[in-house]
């Protein structure tokens, strides 16, 4: 036995070798399970359906509404949510963290609030707001909002601790006042660190979401997996959870990706949990 | 501002913060029980839900239902996680066959397997214990792995320097200076366990913390239904303070994030 680990720069970055293994690998999940299903039956299709059938599930969701919608109608209600959600976030979740960090007395006064709310998890909100708003598009907005607010206030609040205090120091001696600190100077140095808190409120909200949809509603792709389970259909369960998925990695690429474009000045990233 | 400062007026804003509460739900006040629950019926409640059942069991009952789920969980994860993890660095061609696996799962929020397993496997304790095993399990693999990568290059060239087998440099240095970052990924694991163990006990459960939060919201016990949250984050902090505990015992050697997520 060798140790490889020691050469997985060499190795593993610049060959395709891993490419070829990674495909290779899940060629053969694939050929298994369509074997174990379809081809030599061994797994009852109330189970776990062929590939085939899951593809054909998907077509089908596509044209003909399930449990009152298509799936891009389930796709757009979820997307709706959740963009109310993460919008309300990152709206109240960025000033607040810049004000946390700016005025340590806002800080002291509001973050007893903050400290005891964000330790409940964003799930146990989905009751009380079932209570407040029932199953409207409210509920399943709170929830995101819930999930997405902490991330938002913790890394705008880490993101302007690190401004150096010199570069404000040197601002100030140069005759800016508080509003042009804060724009030509502390927004500029936080922004990246915001953007992360931004992409971690954007991935907590879709999870939760997905949670406070299984629980209460009437459309949405939470909803869509749940109405499979009342229907014994695996299929459409497996639809659902591929559509999540990868929505939920479409969304994370696209931020990605914005971020080089607008923040071409940032540091490599620092991550922080919610 | 000094610290004596900033403690002292946070400690006065969060009793200016119940009081406000209490003014807010006050008999005749401007919300009503119905919306949210006064601070003294929170506490009665509390204090009857400790000695009286409600839906079934007394609060210690329920408190150990959901406790118990999220430990068969995280440790199963954990039994499961830590040596695939470990494995996965050790053995860069295992991490090419099992982390493109890996990747395609780990886009899926924990709960979207929630109707799955309970086609699977009926609603039961089965079925929670599953659906955070799977929650637990993407932190405790990825952090073992990067634990085993983030090991000094230069400890195993001098442990083999020093004339160490394979074997030893795995156990005598390898995962001891990972401990560190597996506790991290304990940490983790346990934090995402409880977050999924309330949303599977929303759906799929006859006790528990979670289960209670529901019911209450479908009677409109909210004195109860607040009870149920504050004990949710309540445990989550414990939790997460016993794991830092932990981490302060066996990796007393590294300063601590007291700030871990």
């Amino acid at each position: 036995m060798r140790i490889n680990f020691l050469n997985r720069t060499r190795s593993s970055d610049s060959s395709r070798l891993p490419l070829i293994y990674g495909a290779g690998s899940l060629l053969v999940l694939l050929i298994l399970w369509t074997l174990s299903t379809s081809v030599l039956g061994w797994i009852d299709p109330m189970t776990l359906p062929s590939p085939a059938e899951v593809v054909a599930r998907f077509g089908n969701l596509i044209v003909e509404p399930f449990s009152g919608s298509t799936l891009a109608g389930h796709v757009g209600a979820s997307l709706y949510r959740w963009a109310l959600g993460v919008g309300a976030a990152v709206l109240l979740g960025v000033p607040v963290g810049i004000l946390f960090a700016w005025l340590p007395g806002f800080r002291a006064v509001f973050n007893p609030i903050f400290e005891v709310l964000r330790y409940i998890p964003p799930f146990a909100w989905v009751p009380i707001a079932i209570l407040w708003f029932g199953a409207s598009t409210a509920t399943q907005a709170m929830v995101v909002f819930i999930a997405a607010f902490p991330a938002c206030v913790i890394n705008a609040q880490l993101g302007v601790q690190q401004v150096d205090p010199i570069l404000v120091r040197a601002a100030r001696v140069l005759g800016a006042g508080q509003g042009a600190m804060l724009r030509r100077v502390v927004v500029p140095v936080a922004a990246p660190a915001i953007f992360t808190g931004l992409r971690i409120a954007i991935s907590n909200g879709w999870m939760a979401l997905v949670g406070a949809e299984l629980v209460v509603g009437k459309v949405g792709l939470g909803f869509l997996i749940s109405q499979g389970q009342n229907n014994d259909s695996v299929s459409t369960i497996f639809v659902g959870i591929i559509a999540i998925g990868s929505l939920g990695v479409i969304i994370d690429t696209l931020l990605q990706r914005s971020e080089t474009v607008l923040l071409p000045w940032r540091k490599p990233r620092a991550q922080r949990d919610g | 501002m000094t610290s004596n400062k900033v403690a002292f007026v946070g400690a006065g804003a969060t009793l200016l913060w119940v009081a406000i509460w209490a003014w807010l739900t006050r008999e005749g006040g401007p919300v009503s029980e119905l919306f949210f629950p006064s601070p003294g019926d929170v506490l009665d409640r509390l204090i009857m839900f400790w000695s009286r059942p409600y839906i079934g069991s007394t609060l210690m009952g329920h408190i150990l239902s959901s406790l118990s789920i999220v430990l068969a969980g995280w440790v199963l994860g954990g039994i499961v996680g830590v040596p695939l993890g470990i494995a996965m660095a050790w053995w860069t061609r295992l991490k090419w066959i099992v982390f493109p696996i890996f990747q395609l799962i780990r886009p899926v929020p924990p709960l979207a397997w929630i109707p799955l397993t309970l086609l699977w496997i009926g609603i039961g304790d089965a079925a929670r214990i599953f659906v955070v095993f799977i929650a637990a399990l993407v932190p405790w693999v990825m952090n073992s792995m990067h634990a085993v990568y983030s090991v000094d290059k230069l400890l195993i060239d001098a442990g083999r320097t020093l004339g160490a087998n394979d074997r030893k440099i795995l156990t005598r240095i390898v995962i001891r200076s990972a401990i560190p970052t597996l506790l991290a990924g304990a940490r983790i694991a346990l934090g995402n366990a409880w977050t999924t163990l309330v949303a599977a006990e929303l759906l799929a459960a006859t006790a528990g913390l979670g289960y209670v939060a529901l019911n209450a919201s479908r009677m409109l016990d909210t004195d109860v239904l607040v009870v149920a949250m504050l004990l949710i984050g309540l445990l989550g902090v414990m939790l997460s303070a016993l794991m830092g505990l932990a981490a302060r015992m066996f990796a007393p050697w590294v300063k601590n994030d007291r700030n871990g997520g």
